[in-house]
């Protein structure tokens, strides 16, 4: 019964059946597989047709672009092409509010900033990205709030401002000398010195040293330069819109955390603290607390003080969203085992240092799409302010068709402002699924 | 010839799950340089019972005493004795969001103060040791369940434990694998490591242990040598587990 081997001879690969592969095939399987699927293909077909044509037709082809009054429009076409003058007459406000005209460069600086700020998060080789994340969320907001404020500066205020000066400027230094040498500012100082091999004492007085002269410029810089004081109740549009929003956003995530670990810790007066808390503020509407602040806040305060309004509105939109953060954090750190606090115990690690490096980051990385889900509707919420009375972007939309030149103008500028939600909202999406995909490359078995 | 000293000293130990009385009068001495196996049927106390020891659970009766400290629940002990001790779990939990050799630099870097590059050095001796130091940029999941189980061994030895508990090393593991992990535990061994391992290996258990413990219902049935344990069990119940597992 001897059996012959034979040898394997694999199979040459063979194309695959015709019309399976290539465009064409996508569309015939998938637009006209059989007679329903066709009939569906140009039933939608035709509504993104007419939709689209009467949104052209509406915005650009019938639309009017050059009058003084919404009637001079309305005598051209009538309702049915949009009016863009009016909106174009009030774009500064939609986007500045009743910033002074010759000042708005000072917002426009003061955003600038921000970006210069982290232009070094998306610049490869640069490594201490998280201390230049927490230097533009701890220091920047001082530089931001002289440049939209202004006014008179006392001597902590000046040192505040100072200190986001030097941020920026140490951000800068760090990613530049990242860059070129692979080091930290400070270490490639203490290396230009020479000091590379001397001790740790020695290397840390000079890096103080370093700092404290760049504190030191800066806040001799920060005296040289004054800017007049414009009150907030002259900020509007796009401007208060992102203010309210980015102080919002970056307070509720650190904050937000802070809840969440509290609201699981074992010590029973810090857990109930914070789920009394984050319970309430989910549990009341965000116009009742901007209504509550807007009017309970003052009674709180000691007489003759007085909080202006968009800090009670800020305070407001800050403690909403930092209780909705805080169960979306809670919700990433009930994703992670026990097995892994088990071996960052057995390693002896620290509640703190067990939090920071071993829970945190592994439940901020699940909880990304939530978080920025978060981010977007906080961005969206920020609408409500105008119901105390504030005008951000969407209320400023509303005065235009209030004025008495462009009486009845409502439809072009809620476009225009819906525009501007999708632009900033898409991107903050983008980014989150972006983020997502490169802290997943590598990391999975997929 | 004295005897080495005490490294583990269990004295009438009880604990309990609310109602229900998981660890009954545990006594028992581990000297140092000496390797315990502790096997039993499931549910009888053995992972609570090592997890005692570096408080991962909390006891309510007697004392735990580790290298010449009592263990608390709270406080300065708790840290020092769990810088001696190294765990290994049945489950790995490596933390999957850092490299191999980042997991291992963690704790010598943030507990032990330990300059990165020092740390880094001696992270790799261990992988070394462990026979994966090629793998030491990759992330615990890029690596089949063998290698991420010497991966935890390897960060469990970066703390210079002077003890290691091993609660069911290989259980999560296929067959082949299973040899490879177990190479390094006895490796561990030959080089006078203090040990004790929850496992129903008993080929491992004959190779390496100065005593098989058999627990059963939260009590220790039986302490002896291997080879009496094998060859003649005192009671009933240990024979009847044996005939199952051998
Ligand atoms: N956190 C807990 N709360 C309540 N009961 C628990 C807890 N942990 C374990 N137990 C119970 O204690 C008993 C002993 O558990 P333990 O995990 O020590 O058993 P084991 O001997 O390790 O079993 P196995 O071989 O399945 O791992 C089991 O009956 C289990 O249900
Ligand atoms: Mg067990």
């Amino acid at each position: 019964m001897a059996q012959q081997t034979q040898v394997f001879v694999p199979q040459p690969d063979r194309p695959p059946p015709p019309d399976t592969s290539g465009p064409l095939a996508w569309i015939r399987r998938n637009l006209f597989r059989d007679i329903p699927n066709t009939l569906m293909t140009f039933v939608g077909a035709y509504i993104i047709f007419t939709v689209v044509t009467a949104i052209v037709n509406w915005a650009l082809i019938d639309a009017v672009w050059q009058a003084e009054t919404r009637r001079e429009c309305l005598d051209a076409v009538g309702r049915a092409g949009a009016c863009w003058p009016g909106v174009a007459a009030w774009f500064e406000n939609l986007i500045y509010g009743l910033y002074p005209k010759d000042q708005v460069w000072r917002i426009n600086l003061g955003f600038l900033a921000l970006v210069v700020w982290m232009v070094p998060l998306w610049l490869p080789k640069v490594a201490s990205k998280i201390a230049i994340g927490l230097s533009a969320v701890m220091l920047y907001p001082f530089l931001a709030s002289y440049f939209f404020l202004g006014g008179e500066k006392g001597i902590i205020w000046t040192a505040l401002i100072a200190a986001g000066l030097a941020g920026l400027i140490w951000v800068w230094a760090t990613a530049l000398t990242e860059m070129r040498t692979g080091k930290p500012v400070g270490t490639w100082l203490v290396a230009r010195l020479g000091q590379a091999d001397t001790d740790e004492i020695l290397q840390r007085r000079i890096k103080q040293g370093a700092a404290l002269a760049l504190f030191a410029m800066a806040f001799l810089m920060v005296t040289q330069i004054s800017f007049e004081e414009v009150r907030t109740r002259f900020w509007g549009g796009l401007f208060l819109t992102l203010v309210i929003s980015g102080i919002g956003i970056t307070f509720s995530l650190p904050a937000g955390i802070l809840l969440a670990l509290g609201r699981r810790s074992k010590m029973p007066v810090i857990s109930t603290l914070c789920t009394l808390f984050i319970e309430l503020f989910r549990s009341v509407p965000l116009i009742t607390i901007l209504f509550m602040f807007n009017t309970m806040l003052p009674l709180f305060m000691p007489a003759g003080t007085e909080v202006n309004q968009l800090v009670r509105a800020i305070v407001a939109v800050c403690l909403f969203a930092a209780a909705y953060m805080a169960e979306v954090i809670r919700g990433g750190l009930q994703a992670i085992p026990s097995g892994q606090y088990e071996a960052a115990k057995s390693l002896g690690m620290n509640y703190w240092q067990t939090t920071s490096q071993v829970v945190l980051p592994q439940a901020l990385k699940i909880m990304i799409p939530t978080i920025v889900g978060n981010f977007i509707g906080l961005f969206k919420d920020t609408t409500l302010v105008s119901i105390i009375g504030l005008f951000d972007l969407m209320n400023m939309a509303r005065a235009v068709g209030e004025d008495t030149d462009w009486l009845g103008l409502f439809i072009e500028p809620f476009f225009v402002v819906t525009l501007i939600y999708f632009v900033f909202c898409f991107a903050m999406s983008s980014y989150s699924i972006n983020l997502e995909k490169k802290l997943a490359a590598g990391r999975d078995r997929t | 010839m004295t005897q080495p000293s005490r490294m583990i000293e269990i004295v009438n130990l009880n604990k309990w799950f609310d109602q229900f009385h998981v660890l009954k009068d545990i006594n028992l001495t581990v000297r140092d340089g000496e390797k315990f196996v502790i096997c039993g049927p499931s549910g009888s106390g053995k992972s609570t019972l090592i997890r005692c020891i570096n408080q991962l659970e909390h006891h309510q009766e007697g004392s735990i005493i580790v290298d010449g400290l009592e263990v608390e629940k709270k406080g300065k002990n708790q840290r020092l004795i769990r810088s001696r001790i190294g765990m290994v779990f049945q489950s790995f939990n490596l933390f999957p969001h850092l490299t191999v050799l980042e997991n291992c630099t963690l704790t010598p870097i943030l507990g032990l103060h330990m300059p990165r590059a020092e740390a880094e050095e001696t992270a790799m001796l261990h992988l070394a040791r462990v026979g994966i130091a090629e793998q030491a940029k990759k992330y615990p999941l890029q690596l089949s369940g063998g290698q991420q189980q010497r991966v935890a061994i390897a960060r469990a030895l970066t703390v210079k434990p002077k003890i290691m508990l091993f609660d069911e090393p290989t259980s999560a593991l296929d067959p082949e694998m299973i040899k490879e992990v177990l190479n390094v535990i006895v490796e561990l061994a030959a080089d006078g490591m203090t040990m004790i391992c929850v496992t129903h290996e008993m080929g491992f258990a004959r190779e390496v242990a100065d005593k098989v413990i058999f627990m059963d219902q939260g009590e220790i049935v039986e302490a002896d040598a291997p080879e009496a344990f094998f060859a003649n069990p005192t009671y009933d119940r240990s024979a009847a587990f044996l005939s199952h597992i051998l």
